[in-house]
């Protein structure tokens, strides 16, 4: 190790201290004071990370256009930080059998699950990045529900994820999560083809599968995705879920994870089955319009406004749009660069 | 049985002209005719034509490398299942 990388490694001690100790103790006090204190960690951030605050601002306009007036996107952009925060709190208290988050998390619309699951053929819950999206199947499952989820953690996806930031996900919130599922997380991998067969065994048992409809498509997959109206755009989306509903039998439900004006609060809302007739492609966009709509309702929650790298690939922005936002996350930029 | 498999990858699942007519040594997976989905499609299907019962640890490429190989994968699934 020459002094350079000794010199980064101690730079990052205490990021590896602020992840793995400070923040587990905060998020384990009284759920208004870690509540409380996630939301000023959250407006400093917003005062601090100029960048990080600036992209977000840019990419907000880029999609969104003029719907937000200046301000409203400043509010969203502060808004976004808080809710990072917060989720790095609630993904702490997970730990344990999770009832310190599942108690304040209302679960609305349990009897759609409840209904669909009585089908025998097993349950697609649909959802986009919403907040901590994860934690859905989590806090299904400490609901009681036989529950597995459909996806990459970002632990192992994004390069440009800080080592600390890395290792907090990998060790801790990852960990929480999926002690909560009945089955391990199918994380369908590039080229890798049985996820789909994985689900429909799953489904089979008369379980839960969560999976999320917004991601941009991987690139061996870029052929299959399908035209959907999203927030004004054509973009590009996979429609995989509704195929395998189709083929299954499954009925797919919608599952979104929306924070009360409090902080603390959160309100799980499983909507009722989504009609599957027609072809796949009308159905899908049946499902992104109810992303849309949960989007807007709340866009502070998308996490997709500070990866502008990944709403070009959707179709929300211009291809050139990623050489205005560069210049303020270099990281980001290589990563794009890494993907084209 | 390799005509009758034939004929459904070559039905539901060849997107791109240029692989028809399916040989049964084409490679599904070099000519990206196999995905995650379309092998779901094609499982579904053998399970209810032949009557097998297909686990996802065994679809692995070297069963559904050909319509060949596929085959040869259903027909020691048949003989494993009727010697239970």
């Amino acid at each position: 190790m020459n002094w350079l990388s000794r010199g980064k490694a101690l730079l990052a001690v205490p990021a590896y201290f602020y992840r793995m100790v400070v923040v587990p103790l905060a998020a384990y006090l009284p759920a208004p004071l870690a509540y409380g204190l996630a939301c000023r960690r959250g407006d400093w951030r917003y005062h601090r990370d100029a960048l990080q605050r600036e992209r977000i601002m840019r990419t907000l306009e880029g999609v969104l256009g003029k719907q937000l007036s200046p301000m409203e996107r400043a509010r969203v952009t502060r808004d976004y930080f808080r809710l990072r925060c917060c989720e790095i709190v609630d993904a702490m208290r997970l730990g344990g059998k999770g009832r310190a988050l599942a108690r304040l998390v209302e679960i609305r619309g349990r009897e759609h699950l409840e209904a669909a699951l009585a089908g025998g053929k097993g349950v697609i819950l649909c959802g986009a990045h919403l907040g901590l999206y994860g934690a859905c199947g989590a806090l299904l499952g400490i609901a009681g529900f036989p529950v597995t989820v459909v996806g990459r953690w970002p632990s192992r996806t994004d390069p440009t994820m800080p080592p600390a930031v890395r290792a907090h996900w990998r060790l801790i919130i990852e960990r929480r999560i999926m002690r909560h599922l009945r089955w391990p997380a199918i994380e369908p991998e590039p080229g890798q083809m049985s996820s789909a067969v994985q689900i429909a065994a799953i489904l089979r048992q008369n379980a839960v599968v969560t999976m999320f409809i917004d991601p941009p498509a991987l690139s061996p997959d870029r052929t299959r995705t399908v035209a959907a109206s999203l927030l004004g755009h054509q973009a590009r989306l996979l429609p995989g879920s509704v195929t395998i509903a189709q083929l299954t039998g499954a009925p797919l439900l919608m599952v979104f994870l929306h924070r009360s004006a409090d902080w603390r609060h959160q309100v799980l809302e499983i909507s009722p089955p989504v009609p599957l007739d027609g072809d796949t492609a009308a159905a899908f966009n049946r499902c992104i319009a109810l992303v849309d709509a949960a989007i807007r309702r709340d866009p502070a929650h998308w996490i997709y406004w500070s990866r502008p790298e990944d709403l070009i690939e959707l179709g929300l922005l211009p291809t050139d749009f990623s050489r205005a936002v560069s210049s303020l996350c270099p990281d980001r930029q290589s990563l794009t660069e890494r993907r084209a | 049985m390799e005509s009758i498999i034939n004929d459904y990858i070559s039905r539901e699942l060849v997107r791109t002209p240029e692989w028809l007519p399916l040989q049964n040594d084409t490679s599904l997976l070099d000519t990206n005719i196999l995905d995650s989905l379309s092998l779901l499609k094609l499982v579904m299907f053998l399970e209810q034509q032949f009557g097998v019962q297909i686990e996802p640890e065994e679809l692995i490429p070297e069963h559904f490398e050909t319509v060949a190989h596929i085959c040869a994968f259903i027909r020691k699934q048949q003989q494993m299942q009727a010697s239970r």
